[in-house]
């Protein structure tokens, strides 16, 4: 452990939050099988992916310390933060927290819309867990932070949204917990009560509160915090200086497209390849050009009657082709151990812009994924300039005299 | 399971704002507010009174005063009823908190019970200013109407916390419930006096009519609040065993009902 400095304050050695190996899964149900019949209907079927929001992070958060998480959508910040509060309980890992919490994950969770803004004040305070007692000091200081002046009187239910934010974050960074776990809620109110924001936590900082912040913005984390925590597909992937890490961060965001992968792994697709007409690796395709798309897959243990496909979507998210081999009738009857797919298409109709792959490889009747690569890889179309759209089209012009 | 329930007296006083806030909210923006939980009960009372004395000619039947012994006997059935319906519902309905803050879930469903306990103390007042009204004379035993109160609030408590946190798993549990407290009521002496069921049915039955925690419990309450004459001379049914018995089966099912919404409550906020 070192003794960081920072700017002319060093963070203590004390830990305020001590994450070990901690994982979490979860389920993603094909179908909610809510109800006792389906659950009956189905016991046998497993209806649902296992998708690991975390895996094996180990993190110790110092008292007196500000921690900025960041990471691209999916990458279990929220979990993480919520593993903090106690909210979900990890699979794995162990979890200690010393002092008192508040966290900020969704402004005005729990405002009643009928109770006046003063009455959800004491509502809210309790529910974070504070005295009644506790907030008789501060409750003025809450209603002059928040601004909202003779509507604290007001039912909730008449507020704008952004008193309703302003009413939230004011309850919680002024019962002056121990430790304050923010959840990307900077984002919202207007400019001006976002710096009185950024200002009250600056003023926790001084005063030797632990503060806990993910962002999808990583300059805040670097102008803010004193580490800088970037996960990446529920896993560490740097730990340490905001300033260094956030440049790297923001390289990789512009690299990379968003996606996911999830499924059972009874199949694995190991590896996608773009080949261009000579067979080389590419990403940047001319309008015309053929493409073929090799999947390298590598099943387990046999599987019986897979599918396997394919799809291209442009960068709104709309599906622009895509195809498997059920569509196609093409009977796989089973697959064992490695092999190769590949999907040839003769010419690229697209004209410029950017097209996200998505490839997978399921079972019949689509229930269930055995993996499923959501929108990993990405190739460039590159258009002569002659037309204009999304798609070239045979248009052959006749000019009458 | 004392971490537990130390830090559910850490929060007691959530417990209590949300009872607070469930009282205040039920008749937040109406003109009479809480007038409301009075005016029930004498409109109950009314429609008894003309339902089965007037028009079913039941005092005839040396039923005198047929309207207070039902009163007597609904309104801690509705007291069940109505905090059992909707603690079962409450952690699903609180998804948004349960998802985003932590604290002792349990308070969710006891937040009914309390409400509910408000409701029905006033009614219960209600109940008494009116035998008094009708010169009915009032029995010592209401004295122990505290005691009876903490021991139907134990039996709820225990049916409450298991019921919420099944339906988070499985939100059957919500429309099931509904169905069984409709078949209860009517294996329950509510609106037919327990005579009733002793005279006509077999020994046996009857021993099995009396497994029902809550016959006991109504008939309690009848007896503290209305020694109604068709309860028979021999109060009814009540027994000291019969009493200890249902005291243990509600101890024990607060106790199973705790443990279990604990074992359980780990995984609320996934599932809901």
């Amino acid at each position: 452990m070192v003794v960081r400095e920072i700017g002319t304050r060093r963070t203590s050695e004390i830990p305020a939050i001590e994450l070990q190996g901690i994982s979490k899964s979860f389920r993603l149900y094909h179908d909610a099988n809510y109800s006792l019949k389906e659950k009956v209907i189905n016991w046998r079927k497993r209806g649902y992916d296992l998708f690991w929001a975390l895996k094996g992070v180990d993190l110790t958060v110092f008292e007196g310390e500000t921690l900025g998480i960041i990471g691209p959508n999916g990458s279990g910040k929220s979990t993480l933060l919520r593993m903090m509060t106690k909210i979900l309980s990890p699979n794995e890992g162990t979890i200690r927290t010393h002092g008192t919490i508040a966290a900020l994950l969704e402004l005005g969770a729990g405002f009643h819309p009928d109770l006046t803004g003063r009455e959800n004040i004491y509502l809210n305070a309790s529910i974070l867990g504070f005295k009644r007692r506790q907030l008789e000091g501060i409750i003025d200081e809450i209603i002059e932070f928040s601004e909202l002046g003779p509507f604290i009187e007001n039912q909730v239910k008449n507020y704008s949204s952004g008193m309703y934010v302003r009413l939230g974050f004011s309850i919680a960074i002024n019962l002056n917990p121990d430790i304050l776990l923010v959840d990307e809620v900077l984002a919202v109110g207007d400019e001006s009560f976002q710096g009185k924001c950024l200002d009250r936590i600056a003023h926790m900082q001084r005063d030797g509160k632990t503060i806990v912040l993910v962002t999808h913005e990583a300059d805040i984390a670097a102008s803010v915090c004193h580490r800088v925590l970037w996960l990446e597909k529920g896993k560490e992937k740097m730990l340490g200086d905001p300033i260094g890490i956030t440049e790297l961060y923001h390289k990789a965001m512009r690299m990379r497209p968003e996606g996911s992968e999830f499924g059972t792994r009874d199949i694995v697709i190991e590896k996608v390849e773009i080949l261009n007409q000579a067979g080389e690796e590419t990403t940047d395709f001319k309008t015309g050009e053929p493409l073929v798309l090799r999947l390298n897959y590598n099943a387990v243990q046999p599987v019986k009657d897979p599918v396997f496909g394919f799809g291209f979507y442009n960068q709104m998210g709309f599906m622009v082709y895509g195809t498997n081999t059920r569509l196609r009738d093409i009977d796989i009857p089973q697959v064992y151990g490695k092999g190769k797919m590949d999907f040839k298409i003769v010419s690229l109709p697209m004209l410029d812009g950017r097209y996200y792959i998505s490839v997978a490889a399921h079972n019949r009747d689509g229930m269930l994924n055995y993996h499923w690569l959501d929108k990993l890889y990405y190739f460039e179309m590159h258009s002569p300039g002659r037309e204009e759209g999304v798609l070239t089209l045979q248009c052959d012009i006749d000019l009458a005299p | 399971m004392k971490e537990k329930l130390k830090r559910l007296f850490d929060y007691r006083e959530l417990l209590f704002n949300l009872t607070h806030k469930e009282v205040k909210v039920k008749y937040k923006n109406s003109f009479l507010g809480f007038i409301w939980s009075l005016v029930t009960p004498l409109m109950m009372l009314v429609v008894f009174y003309v339902a089965f004395g007037i028009i079913f000619k039941l005092r005839a039947m040396g039923m005198q005063y047929y309207a207070f012994y039902l009163m007597s006997g609904i309104l801690p059935w509705n007291f069940m009823s109505t905090s059992l319906l909707l603690s079962t519902g409450s952690v699903v309905s609180n998804a948004d908190l349960v998802k985003k803050v932590y604290f002792p879930r349990e308070v969710l469903p006891l937040s009914h019970l309390g409400s509910s306990s408000f409701h029905f103390i006033l009614q219960e007042l209600m109940l008494i200013i009116f035998l008094v009204a009708f010169r009915v004379p009032l029995t010592p035993w209401i004295l122990l109407f505290p005691l009876i109160m903490v021991f139907e609030l134990t039996f709820i408590a225990g049916l409450s916390m298991f019921l919420s946190a099944l339906n988070v798993f499985y939100r059957d549990v919500q429309h099931f419930i509904e169905i069984v407290l409709m078949a209860w009521f009517w294996m329950t002496p509510v609106i037919y006096p327990i005579s009733l069921m002793r005279d006509s049915l077999p020994s046996w039955a009857v021993h099995l009519y009396m497994l029902n925690p809550m016959a006991h419990i109504i008939l309690l309450w009848q007896r503290i609040m209305y020694n109604s004459p068709h309860n028979g001379p021999d109060a009814a049914l009540l027994s000291v065993p019969g009493l200890l018995g249902t005291i243990a089966l509600s101890v024990c099912l607060v106790i199973f009902g705790y443990i279990t919404f604990g074992r359980l409550e780990g995984k609320f906020a996934e599932f809901i």
